[in-house]
């Protein structure tokens, strides 16, 4: 049981070690990223590519999911995942 | 040592050996529900970690960007709305920008093409910083680009020096490659191509008087709100995106996101609760022996329910422990693989993520009492059950 224990912390002490130094290297790159987003204006995350409003959930339009023609079924994998924009975003904040 | 302190650690002691009498079946509890632990722990990481890196990034995003909804779809901004936000007290700068989208044919990528003056924009003359290699062309340079990794390893497998696009009349738009972005930005470029402004309304067809949006910069953050009130009520066809907006559409996205993933997730863990009481709720002729035997001895319902409790907690936190470092490792070291294919969906270019997991007590906790709780609370019961056999009822079956 000891030797069970000892093994857990051994491997999670690899483990926070490793996070630390990933955590240290994503805050000494975060300033690369700001300023690819000051300097091009950036908007979104380029995770999923494959539909507009899931490359650019905050700046796509705000139905467009389903738009491509008048009852349209959604076919997009990741359309199931992204939710619908704030319905505040459409008239500026707090309307 | 304090008495009722020894005594629940020589309860210890006979649990784990209780429970390495029966270790075939604790095991196999055991691994599936790591298992469901490690699903859990593994999209709340992804989720924590997406949400941190699009609330750090995007922390300097526009602080308004104008559109503009004709029909209910966007369309060009004409350059007269950026004189009219201009001329709102508070407003510092109005950028205009054009953006869209590219599909290639060949390898059935979507590409996100952005041009912009880069003299215009708020530290426009750091870009360099963020290149890996090349950097960025001179203002008003024609022909020459900014790519993100994706598109570069995309004209390099065409065996080409420069990127060919083709505008809406199908002629051929020829760039050549000025810079690469760096890898840490790869979640923001990947899938761009940075160019003049003049080069993307030639690529586009988009009139010189009009532009895809504007980027609106204030002089007061506080007024931030307010000038977006106003711009909304001088322009009733633009769509007004604040700063604090895109935040909170990230914030919603990778929430509603894991929200239906949960879904799925608690269906299994449902589906585990069941099995768990199934296999707790059936007594078994060695454990009711068992019992009796301990009541015999001299052992009272609560010693038999203090037994069964640590049961539950030692298999529970040996699941807990071995799906959430799963979890971890899943997350930190291959970059949730097993979720890539359900985040991307088709997509052709993906950025690598090099996600860092949400390791925050309030996450933990989460999963601790979306997984732990509902164990512990199905298998009370069974435990209660099995702590009141009637010694004779039990001896007269021995």
């Amino acid at each position: 049981m000891l030797l069970l224990l000892a093994c857990l912390a051994a491997v999670h002490a690899v483990l926070y070690s490793h996070y630390r130094h990933r955590l240290t290297e994503y805050e000494a790159r975060s300033g690369l990223r700001q300023i690819a987003t000051a300097a091009l204006g950036l908007s979104d995350l380029c995770i999923a590519t494959e539909a507009r409003y899931t490359r650019h959930p905050a700046a796509s339009d705000p139905v467009a999911p389903f738009m491509d023609h008048p009852g349209a079924i959604e076919h997009f994998p990741t359309g199931s995942f992204w939710a619908p924009p704030i319905p505040g975003g459409l008239r500026g904040e707090g309307e | 040592m304090n008495g009722g302190l020894t005594k629940h650690l020589n309860i210890i002691d006979y649990t784990l050996s209780s429970l390495w009498r029966r270790r075939a079946r604790n095991v196999s509890v055991l691994v599936v529900f790591a298992g469901v632990i490690f699903l859990v722990a593994s999209f709340q990481f992804v989720t924590g970690a997406l949400t941190q890196f699009a609330l750090d990034s995007l922390r300097t995003a526009p602080e308004i960007t104008v559109q503009r909804l004709s029909a209910g779809r966007q369309t060009e901004v004409p350059l007269d709305y950026g004189e009219q936000v201009a001329s709102i007290h508070g407003v510092r700068e109005v950028v205009p920008r054009i953006w869209g989208y590219y599909f290639d044919e060949v390898t059935g990528a979507n590409l996100t093409v952005i041009g912009v003056d880069l003299e215009r924009m708020p530290l426009g003359e750091k870009l360099n910083l963020t290149l890996a290699e090349g950097e960025v062309p001179e203002p008003g340079a024609s022909g020459r680009v900014l790519v993100g990794r994706s598109i570069k390893r995309i004209v390099e497998s065409k065996g080409s020096a420069y990127l060919s696009l083709f505008r809406p009349d199908l002629s051929q738009a020829s760039f050549a490659i000025a810079g690469v972005f760096d890898a840490a930005t790869d979640v923001l470029t990947n899938d761009l191509i940075v160019m003049d402004i003049g080069d993307a309304r030639d690529l586009f067809h988009i009139s010189p008087a009009a532009a895809t949006d504007l980027c609106v910069y204030v002089a007061n953050q506080e007024e931030v709100p307010n000038i977006a009130r106003k711009i909304a009520a001088a322009l009733p066809d633009a769509r007004v995106l604040t700063r604090a907006q895109i935040s909170q559409t990230y914030q919603v996205v990778f929430g509603w996101r894991s929200g239906f993933a949960s879904v799925c997730l608690l269906t299994a863990l449902a589906a585990f609760v069941i099995f768990a009481w199934d296999k707790a709720s059936g007594l078994s002729p060695e454990e009711r022996r068992e019992i009796t035997i301990l009541k015999i001895l001299g052992w009272e319902t609560s010693d038999i329910l203090a037994v069964r409790f640590w049961e539950g907690a030692l298999v529970a936190g040996g699941a807990f422990t071995a799906g959430c470092t799963g979890a971890y490792i899943h997350v930190a070291y291959f970059d949730a693989s097993l979720f890539r294919p359900v985040m991307v969906g088709w997509s052709v270019i993906h950025p690598s993520l090099r996600l860092v997991p949400s390791l925050q007590v309030s996450t933990l906790l989460l999963i601790f009492c979306f997984t732990v709780l509902p164990y512990m609370a199905a298998t009370v019961i069974p435990a209660w059950r099995s702590a009141i056999v009637p010694t004779d009822s039990a001896l007269s079956g021995m």
